[in-house]
């Protein structure tokens, strides 16, 4: 996805060179804008295409954009944590924001470049960088309960364990469930609408009902 | 050259950018393909079966409902005679349907064949006959909110019980609860939304957690038909009364303001009011409910098969699937656990036999004042004091989980009804006293079903062979009639575009 966007960028900067360029009058004038009005033309297709805006948000949705994130979307949509976290609540860093777009461009990246190559896994395992930043994000929301001081008194190694080790060691239904991957759902349908605002009273009864 | 170079270069960024718009658009059109359901599902399609296809595994758990060999302390899914087990039961409502026939409901899977079976739905002969209106369907099954929608909520409740038998043949299932575009929650009757407006709340504002309750809400709650309701005189509108709040004296409050009640009774000519199955409301007042947990999380808990997470839709008792339910909370052994519940029912039980025993003798003592020629005067307050005292039996007993869900509550209803009893008896001591008779009054045999039901002057064999004629004329009518309906309702081809 970066490459196209550092393509337009590069496209777009050129364009008005290109016009500069050329204060001479020159026979070729016409066909050069032709073919660099194709190469961004085509490059804003593409981006259209590939949804390229909507990777600057944090909707959920945005990872299906590929299928090959479905069953991870599905899992997450029916675990207690689509009520309170997004995926890049957990999946990239929240110390700074500049932090947060860079592992978030090297990481979209890298996904994008080995879906395009036809390499993507069944099952999808984190990297070490991508356990780092979701253990860190663990920790953001759950200080309360990994610090606790009483656990400590009572529960064998409760600190070696919460220092050593990643909370889905034990926690290993969160959120995305033991199995990953295709087979762990059944409907792949996505995205679900997640909406929680929708109306639960059906059009019709709501009719129906005023009368 | 550098011409050329220029233009090759050119070329090759085209070219590998059109490779790549292609590819983008390839994997799009692959997702469309990911996942292909078997058939498109209509708003409001009332065939189960159809729901079945597109998700086998909520459907086949769903159909576990059938199962009745579970049976608990004092529940599961098998039926139970509920008369038969105790006669008493005939004499608290003498002069009402429940006299009649009264079984422990089975699963969902037998909304319909029960509710045909039963004693107390008659056997009607034609589609103006019968003792029960229309609105007795409404929880039975997801023909009703489709029959509402092409008729409309005030057609749908007017008329014979009998007058839609060939409409309503779907058991209660998928579209009671479900939207059919995207399984999200929905409420598909109309009452509870009513019933949220008049307590002047917005339904609308629950969260996915309180919508795991309140789908159940739709029908496991006490209420009652409204004939009086202006514009809407003469249909028998079904309401939860709500207005006040949930407890047993909010409810009576708000019959007692309208004066409405369900029957006079026979013995005692009391006007009577019957809790229905206040299940959602006494929930309410219990410990589970302070702390969140919704009906689905121990009626439905979460199921996993081959790897895969879902809900269970084989809805039952708890204790028939402790390891899902209770334990994922409650760290304890499962007997450990099923004693905990038992011991609360018993108790609560022990309770509730001792007001019952209060109010079959406070009928009959009434009875006795009637006929020695007490007046209305004499025995109004007495009557009120009955009609409370029952209802507050009937709202803990009819409760039905009520005894678990919110031991506490139901414990302190039964008191009260205890004390309501206990003032009518005194009163009516001293009626009896006033009319010359200072002595206990005899009470008559009704150890069982058929002699108190014979003691109540029931025609017990008039009514069986009367169903057994129904059963035997007028069903078969209504399943092939049904049967010729739904033949033409086809279900779509499923769409892959999104």
């Amino acid at each position: 996805m970066l490459i196209v966007v550092t393509f337009v960028t590069f496209a777009l900067k050129l364009t008005p060179l290109a016009f500069n360029l050329f204060p001479y009058q020159s026979r070729w004038l016409p066909y050069a804008i032709v073919i660099f009005g194709s190469i961004v033309g085509l490059s804003l297709f593409l981006a259209k295409e590939s949804e390229v805006i909507s990777y600057m948000g944090d909707d959920p949705k945005t990872c299906v954009n590929c299928h090959v994130m479905t069953s991870e979307y599905n899992s997450w949509m029916h675990s207690s944590h689509r009520e309170m976290a997004s995926c890049n609540d957990c999946h990239v860093p929240h110390d700074n924001v500049v932090n947060k777009y860079f592992f978030k461009a090297k990481d979209g990246l890298y996904h994008a470049s080995v879906f395009t190559m036809r390499n993507e896994p069944q099952v999808i395992f984190m990297k070490e960088a991508s356990q780092e930043v979701v253990h860190n994000n663990c920790i953001r929301c759950h200080t309360q309960q990994v610090t606790d001081t009483k656990l400590s008194s009572w529960i064998e190694n409760h600190d070696a364990n919460r220092t050593d080790r990643k909370c889905w060691e034990c926690h290993r239904e969160v959120p995305h469930g033991r199995v990953h991957g295709l087979s762990s759902t059944k409907y792949t349908l996505a995205p679900i609408p997640t909406d929680v605002k929708k109306d639960i009273i059906p059009e019709w009864l709501k009719e129906a009902i005023k009368k | 050259m550098k011409n050329w170079i220029l233009f090759i270069i050119t070329a090759v960024v085209v070219f590998l950018l059109g490779m790549l718009a292609s590819s983008v658009i390839n994997r799009k059109n692959e997702a469309k393909f990911a996942y292909t359901p078997m058939v498109k599902i209509n708003e409001n399609e009332p065939r189960n079966e159809v729901w079945g296809k597109n998700f086998p595994k909520e459907y086949q758990s769903y159909l576990q409902t059938l199962d009745t060999n579970f049976a608990s302390n004092q529940g599961g899914s098998r039926m139970i005679d509920v008369l038969e087990e105790d006669p008493r039961l005939v004499i608290l409502w003498a002069g009402y349907g429940f006299s009649k026939d009264y079984n422990q409901g089975r699963g969902h899977y037998y909304a319909i064949e029960d509710i045909q079976n039963t004693l107390r739905t008659g056997g009607p002969t034609g589609s103006d006959d019968g003792p029960m209106p229309s609105t007795c369907w409404t929880c039975k099954s997801p023909d009703v909110p489709r029959l509402m929608n092409e008729i409309g909520i005030d057609e749908y409740y007017s008329g014979k019980w009998a007058g839609k038998g060939s409409e309503i043949v779907n058991n209660i299932g998928c579209a009671d609860c479900h939207n059919s575009e995207d399984m999200s929650l929905q409420i598909s009757r109309p009452a509870l939304v009513e019933a949220f407006e008049k307590m002047g709340k917005d339904v609308t504002k629950a969260t996915h957690q309180e919508m795991r309750s309140l789908v159940c809400a739709q029908c496991h709650v006490e209420y009652y038909f409204n004939k009086k309701i202006p514009g809407k005189e003469g249909v028998p509108y079904l309401v939860f009364p709500w207005k006040n709040g949930f407890t047993a004296e909010d409810m009576e409050a708000y019959y007692d303001e309208i004066g409405f009640s369900d029957w006079t009774h026979k013995l005692s000519k009391a006007p009577m009011l019957k809790a229905q199955h206040p299940g959602y409301e006494t929930y309410l007042t219990g410990v589970h409910a302070d702390r969140g947990v919704s009906c689905a999380d121990c009626h439905m808990p979460y199921k996993s098969e081959g790897g895969q997470k879902f809900t269970d839709h084989h809805i039952q008792s708890p204790l028939n699937n402790v390891a899902n339910s209770c334990q994922v909370c409650h760290r304890q052994d499962a007997n450990k656990l099923i004693e905990n519940v038992y011991s609360r029912q018993k108790k609560s039980t022990e309770t509730r036999l001792k007001l019952e025993d209060g109010l079959v003798k406070a009928h009959l003592e009434a009875k006795k004042a009637w006929d020695l020629g007490a007046t209305e005067v004499q025995m109004e307050s007495i009557l009120t004091d009955i009609r409370h005292a029952q209802w507050r039996w009937d709202y803990g007993a009819a409760s039905h989980g009520g005894s678990f869900h919110s031991p506490v509550e139901i414990a302190r209803v039964y008191a009260t009804g205890l004390d309501k009893v206990q003032d009518a008896r005194v009163k009516l001591a001293r009626v009896l006293a006033d009319l010359g008779f200072n002595k206990p009054v005899e009470m008559p045999d009704i150890d069982t079903k058929e002699k108190a039901q014979k003691f109540i002057g029931l025609d017990m064999e008039k009514l069986i062979a009367e169903k057994e004629t129904f059963k035997k004329n007028v069903i078969p009518v209504w399943l092939e009639e049904a049967k010729q309906r739904e033949a033409k309702m086809d279900a779509k081809e499923p769409e892959l575009t999104k």
